[in-house]
């Protein structure tokens, strides 16, 4: 019952990610998949980079963020009539054969979100110790601000159906987004599920991705959400 | 009158003046902007009243409850100020999305621009 690939819409949300990111859309689309690159305004050579491949491709004029860069591309999918979205890293961690099990078991589950975990059983990451430490801790923190408890609530990878994509609108333009998606998710009463997926963390998405550091600011973040909804 | 009197009165003059002539303001404001002029004006004469007001709060000095207030006064303000700042981010953020979704374009057609 797999729909046709080119419904399935992956959403890339980039911020200088010129040296990697067109490697990752090349596979999205070897699997056919519709792609659509958020450029958060880089200052490399990201749309180059990217010229002759069959993309959508979107910029900001102005950085504003990961969680404004996924709104945006959902807005862009709606409009080109997605059946499904899905939220994919621009750094190569994800892989590409997890979409297919998380549409699996979407729809198999009947839900309208699933998250991609790298703490469930069958899932394959090579973390730091400390990183996981502060992944676990990230995890009860956005459970008490979101109502949700998640695996892996700092997770990319994401796939949504069109109606749950409609009900969920991000206004948290930076890192506290996703306590905002997973807050909306039980606002709305969407059903969730979560699926285990494989997070390969080279040593550029470790020296460009989030650096543990960067929790504080998430936690700020995400306080100033809770406190301005 | 001391000197240091003369120079804060001046000063929350000038101010209240200059917000009143900024603002535009309508009438409540006006008189919102008068009574705090008279006020402050009111405590620079008879400093000492801000004591006998604590004492009665129970804080012990004058000055100690200014601060408190101040204190107050300064984190409703950078509330205020950070709600603000928000829904401005919120407007500039549809700005910017709706003229990125405007020029979205498909690079399968950009073959022939320069790799």
């Amino acid at each position: 019952m797999v729909t046709d690939n080119r419904s399935i819409f992956v959403i890339v949300p980039g911020f200088n990610e010129a040296t990697v990111i067109r490697q990752t859309v090349e596979v999205l689309l070897q699997k056919n998949y519709s792609v659509i690159v958020v450029d958060d305004a880089s200052t490399d050579t990201t749309r180059k980079t990217l010229s002759g491949l069959p993309v959508f491709y979107i910029r900001h004029v102005a950085n504003l963020g990961q969680g404004a860069a996924i709104q945006t591309g959902i807005h862009l999918a709606l409009k080109k009539n997605a059946q499904y979205i899905v939220t994919f890293d621009a750094d190569g961690q994800h892989d590409v054969n997890d979409i297919e099990r998380m549409i699996n078991l979407l729809q198999h589950e009947n839900a309208d979100i699933v998250f991609g975990s790298r703490f469930l059983p069958g899932a394959a990451s090579n973390l730091h110790l400390t990183r996981r430490l502060v992944l676990k801790t990230a995890r009860l923190i956005n459970y008490l601000a979101s109502g949700i408890l998640l695996s892996d609530a700092n997770n990319g990878l994401r796939v949504m159906t069109r109606e749950a994509a409609l009900k969920i609108r991000i206004t948290e333009n930076r890192s506290s987004h996703n306590a905002q998606m997973q807050n909306l998710v039980k606002f709305n009463k969407l059903k969730y599920a979560e699926c285990a997926v494989n997070v390969s963390y080279s040593e550029y998405s470790r020296r460009k991705g989030l650096k543990n550091i960067n929790s504080i600011r998430i936690l700020y973040d995400l306080i100033l959400f809770k406190i301005f909804r | 009158m001391i000197p240091i009197q003369i120079v804060l009165i001046s000063a929350v003059v000038f101010i209240a003046f200059y917000m009143y002539l900024r603002l535009r303001s309508s009438l409540l404001d006006a008189i919102l902007i008068f009574l705090f002029c008279a006020v402050a004006v009111f405590f620079i004469l008879f400093p000492d009243m801000t004591t006998k007001i604590a004492q009665w709060l129970g804080v012990k000095r004058g000055i100690n409850l200014v601060f408190y207030c101040i204190t107050l006064f300064f984190f409703f303000l950078i509330l205020k100020l950070y709600s603000r700042m928000r829904r401005l981010e919120n407007k500039f953020t549809e700005i910017v999305r709706e003229n990125s979704l405007n020029r979205a374009e498909d690079l399968a057609d950009k073959k022939d621009e320069i790799v």
